[in-house]
């Protein structure tokens, strides 16, 4: 086995063991039958167990593998901070909103983010080509960023407009 | 790909059913 294989079976076991620890704590913690929101890890966590790992696996399914992967990391952190914000700690200090809130729960999924980016990096750069330069462009953190704000905003505007 | 080019090539149905999805969810999501 190549070392690239190699640490392409470690990013993806990493992927999904991430996958099936949130799946048990959200089943844990928001069982689906009390809330249909909670619905919502569900769908990720499937995908995330069984579709996505499998897809970045593959050439011709890994840029898709890589877009989903990324794009429910979007979608669990935006909802994730929602509850926070419906259920806020009190008091509002700083010490509770890191302590108290989804913050941690929104950096452990971050880490998918940052898994699926180094994938690419291993699939489609050989070692030691240097990075593309292009600022907010795919597939780039930039665009990562700017596609998760807004997103967030147009959420957040559903969320305020339609009651 | 540029926004020009991303819109001339028809991603941007995708945008569109994205940003309804999502505006959907927003008020649909009840915590």
């Amino acid at each position: 086995m190549t070392n690239k294989s190699y640490v392409k079976i470690c990013l993806i076991a990493g992927l999904l063991a991430l996958s099936l620890g949130g799946w048990i704590l959200h089943t844990r913690v928001h069982p689906v039958v009390k809330n249909p929101a909670n619905v919502i890890p569900v769908i990720s966590a499937l995908f995330g167990i069984f579709a996505i790992p499998a897809m970045f696996w593959f050439r011709r399914t890994f840029h898709a593998a890589y877009i989903l992967n990324g794009m429910f990391v979007i979608l669990g952190s935006i909802t994730m901070a929602h509850f926070s914000y419906v259920h806020p700690p009190t008091p509002l200090s700083a010490y509770n909103l890191i302590m108290k809130t989804t913050l941690p729960d929104i950096l452990i999924l971050v880490s998918k983010l940052f898994t699926g980016m180094a994938l690419l990096r291993l699939e489609f750069f050989p070692s030691g080509a240097a990075t593309t330069g292009k600022i907010g462009r795919y597939p780039t953190l930039g665009w990562w960023t700017v596609h998760a704000a807004g997103i967030a905003l147009v959420y957040a505007l559903g969320a305020a407009i339609w009651r | 790909m540029n926004a020009i080019k991303l819109f001339k090539s028809g991603w941007w149905i995708l945008h569109v059913a994205a940003v309804a999805f999502f505006f959907w969810l927003g008020h649909a999501v009840r915590m």
